[in-house]
């Protein structure tokens, strides 16, 4: 086998767009479950038909999320590069959600202190996510320009 | 360029560095394998790869990339090897005279050849500290036991190498 069969072979795994496809779908899925999940909890009254409906909506949408991370975990590595992708990507998607909730409360003229909680949580878990990722990447740029110097140097 | 720079800027994700890595090391994987195993063997190597880059941007220390990609090879080709280490070990084998002159005597070519006899832990041993140049911490490192464990597969090995060259009519 040569190093291009080598390469070839590895050409899925190490495609970028697949990787941030993957990353996509699990937070679309994420997001849109617990929007839909957060419609189901709020709206009282609901028929058993129509639970049983948010149900499986929310179902679909954890198992798209579940697949994104199996994918992005097991599948296909995620280099400093993608980890910054899945940080903005991950603030788009506690975004697309805040919007999702305000809205929701907005139509309920209710005040929820504990969306407002949630909310807030998860915007400063997203937040820290892509500050980890940054600055792991920054590192590896310093280190990469260094180690570059070093054999310029040579 | 260095093998740590290649890494970090696989690390980083740059594709080209993925080219430059495998164009690098794909030789001594394929021929660790072919050594290892007694013939080549595609589907290992691509999962040696395959390990590879999926363990790439959780390896903390760049500098130490080849006994790490070598450890990953070592668990590919023995998982490959699993149902002949599953046999019962071999009898001890009983000293030969004169230890230590084989390697001096053949060369690298004779000495491949030669391995392909040996039991997988010896070749092993002989395969990384002789024809891939690691040295003795790196090859206590890849195959998870102590130096001192290394020296003595060493010995043994050179010991059965000298006994299978001498058996094929090299002895000087």
């Amino acid at each position: 086998m040569t190093p291009e069969e080598v390469l070839a072979r590895l050409d899925a795994p190490l495609s970028l767009r697949r990787r941030v496809f993957y990353l996509a779908v699990a937070f679309a899925g994420l997001t849109g479950s617990a929007l839909i999940g957060l419609l189901w909890v709020t709206e009282p009254g609901l028929p058993t038909r129509t639970s049983v409906a948010f149900g499986v909506l929310v179902a679909i949408g954890l198992g798209w999320a579940a697949f994104g991370g199996w994918a992005v975990t097991r599948r296909t590595p995620l280099f400093a590069r993608d980890r910054v992708v899945a940080g903005w990507l991950g603030v788009a998607a506690w975004l697309a959600f805040s919007v999702g909730a305000l809205v929701i409360s907005l139509l309920r003229h209710e005040r929820e202190p504990a969306l407002l909680g949630v909310v807030l949580l998860l915007g400063a878990l997203a937040a820290l996510n892509l500050r980890v990722a940054r600055r792991a990447r920054a590192a590896l740029v310093r280190r990469r320009n260094a180690l570059a110097a070093t054999t310029t140097g040579e | 360029m260095s093998d740590e720079l290649l890494v970090v800027r696989c690390q980083l994700g740059e594709r080209e560095a993925f080219t430059e890595l495998v164009q690098g090391w794909h030789p001594a994987v394929e021929r660790y394998v072919g050594r290892m195993l007694g013939g080549s063997d595609d589907d290992v190597v691509q999962e040696i790869w395959l390990a590879v880059f999926n363990g790439l941007p959780t390896l903390r220390q760049p500098d130490r990339f080849t006994p790490w990609l070598f450890t990953i090879a070592r668990r590919a080709v023995m998982n490959r090897l699993r149902d002949a280490y599953a046999r019962p070990e071999p009898e001890p084998i009983v000293d030969l005279p004169g230890d230590d002159e084989a390697e001096g005597v053949v060369n690298r070519e004779t000495l491949a050849g030669a391995l392909a006899a040996l039991p997988a832990r010896e070749r092993e041993v002989l395969l990384l500290f002789h024809l891939e140049d690691q040295p003795l911490d790196a090859c206590a490192q890849i195959c998870g036991v102590p130096v001192g464990t290394v020296k003595s597969r060493l010995n043994r090995a050179r010991r059965l190498l000298r006994h299978e060259l001498v058996r094929k009519g090299y002895e000087a």
